[in-house]
């Protein structure tokens, strides 16, 4: 612990800590790259069909960016209830039930209205979804890693229960709600004019980025005002990072631990309506398919603030997108992004834990 | 005979900060060696570079008339040094025994018997009583002290560096502590004591070695120098008048009657209180530790439910209201654990200058914070007692816990509050700045502030305040007219004697 001590002997410690970051990415390099040598595929063209195939023009970004909605808007999520000192696994079932919720309103009421009513729904039932969480935790001491895990299998096997029985389409196999009207769709921000279903408010060649991102871009701007701004931002991230001190200062550390998650789970509802209004345009019940859990990874790599998210989520998508083509390209496993990702989140933790160490010395 | 520890020329920058000079420190074995200086003058940074947590830039050490130079405290320890910090490294997740032994448990396999046994001869020699299975996080401070104490033992230290070990005791505690300290010189252990306070100094040390700005500027043998000689060594000129008492009172700002509060063990931490404090009064509060002033704060702060009984403000029942509520109707709080209570150290000191204050003009608006305003109020508060700081960006964390403290008192005289509670307000604080948070207290009681100040310094309550009441078993005990400031008095009512 001393020879990591910076205050000890500061200058030695900075090269130091330098080289075992250093040495710790090229460590990572190596690992993904054997990784991918063991594949038997060379390593340097699975790197570049997966650079190509998320990045390398319209096509692959308009993927990009359709991941990148689903995974920037639950890691807003993740990450609100984090500056509250709350992890939210849950956002994965508050997305699910987010996301039937808005489907079965916007099957309801046709077009604009519909859209409205189905996101008001879907953050609703995604709050509905955290609010026992924030309870048992605020009045209970109850741990939300736990209560909100078991609340993701309460949600999948309800949501299924649903729509394989009263919800169910009525001429489908597998369990879905009947698919929504066009005139429910989210329209996209950009989008090609001539094909029709596609025209966005902006056109970009080909490429087609949905509304649903504008959704999440704003909600990350105002998440940062919030924080940075208002005096319940304040409060909120003083529960999170001392709640003694908190409550010291006139701070009900109770109502900002019960807020934080029932917001955390309207965002994570919000995930989940955009996801169906804007992509799926129906609900089945892997709607989520592991957004929710990416999302945890999403708000680690961001950093202190919620801007962060913006690029955090784009590599997240980036190594989704690009990952689930090397399958077919390169007869890689999509395991490998996971790979990727997991050191990467080593390697951030090492840069910030290496900080805490630091200042505490 | 060689010294037990001869510091030479030990000198050590902090940036552009000399934060050592040159410095000389010569203890001799089997005495308890004091080293006295104001708030950032070095002594802590000396301590830590004889204990190896500080590399210095130059300079000898000698222990034992060898030369030596610590990488590291393990180094350190295995020499036969310890130290205890002013933040005591007690962790409340493991019991007392793991406490004493973590790091030092003697080999991978642990027999919690032979330890506890052990350990139990270890504290009987100290006159020290330990419940050693249970859990730390129950202990006092001044139980966490001793632990610290025993934890030197365990790991036989001969020279043992004690950081401030009073500031959190009792004066009965504070008088155990040095016959313990006596007794382990004597069977020839060495003892450095850095303290801020002078009788401590006179009543029980032999040696005294004055630092001022990073310099040695004396060193003393005990019985050649007096409290005055010492303190204009420590000040290096004038010495701050303690300020005055207050000249009349106001109308009742506090009223507290009949509160009942239960205590974590589910007795009663507090029997019946009743006290009055008046605008312009500074009443203060003495007491040993654990009499139930933690509680009657926690009970004026909302923090703790009043079981029965009421308090009033102003006039105004705030019995049942939130702390948030008391804070706007103008209630500041000084609270105990500086670190646990006061501050966030992971946030700027702008931010922290908010913290309490967050919901109140000029900090906030409409709920929207006011950055300029807020910048200003830091600059303010940091200013007020003179806060040593390199920027009001820079993490709490990043100012010593002296700095830290004139910022938390500063910060609750800043919008001039009705009631001050103040739990140790002084809390690791030199003579001059002790002296000066007091007259910011007493200024703002002159504007009709109610001041209600905790201490375990009975000295510095009968200095500073107008009258004194003391606690004991969770009641509260009023010494009778006439002797509002008699120290025998307030003496006897505190260990429950009259």
């Amino acid at each position: 612990m001393s020879a990591l001590n910076p205050a000890t002997n500061p200058f030695g410690n900075f090269i130091k800590q330098r080289w075992a970051l250093a040495a710790l990415v090229i460590a990572a390099a190596l690992v993904v790259l054997g990784a991918l040598a063991l594949s038997g595929t060379p390593p340097l063209q699975v790197l570049s069909d997966l650079v190509k195939s998320s990045l390398g023009g319209a096509r692959p970004l308009t993927g990009t960016f359709r991941e990148l909605t689903p995974l920037l808007i639950s890691g807003i999520a993740v990450f609100l209830a984090l500056k509250a000192g709350l992890f939210n696994i849950g956002v994965e079932g508050q997305f699910t039930v987010g996301g039937l919720a808005c489907a079965m309103v916007a099957l309801k009421i046709p077009g604009i209205a519909g859209i409205v009513a189905g996101i008001v729904a879907g953050m609703v039932f995604g709050a509905l979804w955290a609010l026992p969480a924030g309870l048992i935790k605020a009045y209970k001491g109850g741990h939300e890693v736990i209560t909100t895990i078991m609340l993701n299998n309460v949600a999948m096997l309800l949501t299924t229960a649903l729509v394989a029985g009263p919800w169910k389409a009525p001429n489908d196999q597998s369990p879905t709600t009947t698919s929504l009207e066009q005139a429910s769709f989210l329209p996209n921000l950009i989008g090609p004019k001539n094909i029709p279903g596609s025209a966005g408010l902006f056109e970009v060649g080909e490429l087609q980025v949905s509304s649903g991102l504008l959704i999440g871009l704003i909600v990350a701007i105002a998440l940062w005002y919030w924080l940075k701004r208002t005096v319940a931002g304040y409060e909120l991230q003083a529960v999170g990072a001392n709640p003694t001190a908190a409550r010291f200062a006139g701070i009900d550390h109770r109502r900002v631990t019960v807020k934080a998650m029932v917001w955390s789970g309207a965002i994570g509802g919000l995930a989940g309506a955009v996801q169906v209004l804007a992509v799926e345009h129906r609900f089945y019940p892997q709607l989520a398919s592991g957004y929710g859990f990416d999302a945890l990874g999403v708000a680690m790599l961001a950093g202190a603030t919620p801007l962060g998210l913006i690029p955090s989520g784009f590599l997240f998508a980036v190594l989704n997108k690009g990952g689930t083509s090397i399958q077919v390209l390169d007869q890689v496993p999509k395991g490998i992004t996971y790979v990727i990702l997991g050191l990467l989140i080593i390697i951030a933790a090492a840069v910030r834990y290496r900080k805490t160490a630091g200042s505490n010395g | 005979m060689s010294y037990a520890v001869a510091m030479t020329g030990i000198s050590k920058r902090f940036g552009a900060v000399r934060a050592l000079d040159a410095v000389d420190l010569n203890v001799e074995p089997g005495n308890i060696h004091a080293v006295v200086g104001e708030n950032g003058a070095g002594k802590t940074t000396l301590m830590r570079a004889l204990y190896g947590a500080m590399q210095f830039d130059s300079g000898t050490i000698e222990v034992e008339g060898k030369p030596v130079r610590f990488a590291n405290s393990k180094q350190a320890i295995a020499a036969g040094i310890g130290m205890v910090s002013q933040h005591y490294g007690i962790i409340g997740a493991l019991s007392c025994l793991e406490n004493l032994m973590l790091g030092a448990e003697g080999g991978p396999i642990i027999n919690p018997g032979a330890a506890a046994a052990e350990a139990t001869k270890l504290a009987t020699r100290m006159g020290f009583h330990f419940d050693w299975f249970k859990s730390a996080e129950g202990l006092s401070p001044a139980g966490a002290q001793k632990l610290e104490i025993l934890k030197l033992l365990w790991r036989k230290a001969k020279i043992m560096i004690l950081d401030e070990p009073t500031a959190m005791l009792s004066p009965a505690d504070g008088e155990a502590l040095f016959a313990s300290l006596k007794q382990l010189t004597d069977e020839g252990a060495t003892v450095i004591l850095v303290t801020h306070r002078l009788p401590e100094v006179l009543d029980h040390c032999s040696t005294v070695t004055v630092l001022r700005a990073g310099k040695r500027v004396a060193e003393k043998a005990v019985k050649d120098t007096n409290a005055r000689e010492l303190a204009q060594l420590i000040v290096g000129g004038a010495i701050a008048e303690a300020p005055q008492r207050a000249a009349s009172t106001g109308g009742e700002v506090l009223k507290i009657e009949n509160v009942v509060v239960r205590g974590r063990r589910g007795e009663d931490a507090l029997k019946q209180v009743s006290l009055d404090v008046k605008a312009g009064e500074i009443v203060g509060i003495a007491g040993v530790d654990g009499s139930g002033q933690r509680e009657l704060f926690h009970a004026i702060s909302g923090i703790l439910r009043v079981r029965t009984g009421s308090i009033t403000l102003e006039g105004q029942d705030i019995t049942s209201e939130s702390t948030s509520r008391r804070l706007r109707q103008g209630l500041r709080i000084i609270p105990e654990d500086r670190h646990e209570e006061a501050v966030i150290e992971d946030w700027s000191l702008e931010e922290n200058s908010a913290l309490g204050l967050q919901r109140l003009e000029p900090f906030a608006k409409g709920g929207v914070i006011n950055a300029p305003a807020r910048h200003e109020a830091a600059t303010a508060i940091a200013d007020r007692f003179a806060t040593k700081h390199g920027g009001l960006k820079l993490p709490m964390q990043s100012l010593s816990g002296g700095n830290q403290q004139r910022f938390v008192a500063a910060r609750a005289l800043h919008l001039a509050p009705k009631l001050l509670l103040a739990f140790q307000p002084a809390r690791g604080l030199d003579l001059n700045s002790t002296t000066r948070v007091y007259e910011g207290i007493r200024q703002a009681c002159q504007q009709g502030t109610a001041a209600l100040v905790v201490s375990f310094d009975l000295d510095e309550l009968l200095e500073y305040c107008d009258r004194v009441v003391a606690m004991n078993g969770g009641e509260l005990l009023a010494p009778p007219a006439g002797k509002l400031l008699d120290r025998d008095t307030i003496g006897r009512l505190m260990v429950g004697a009259e």
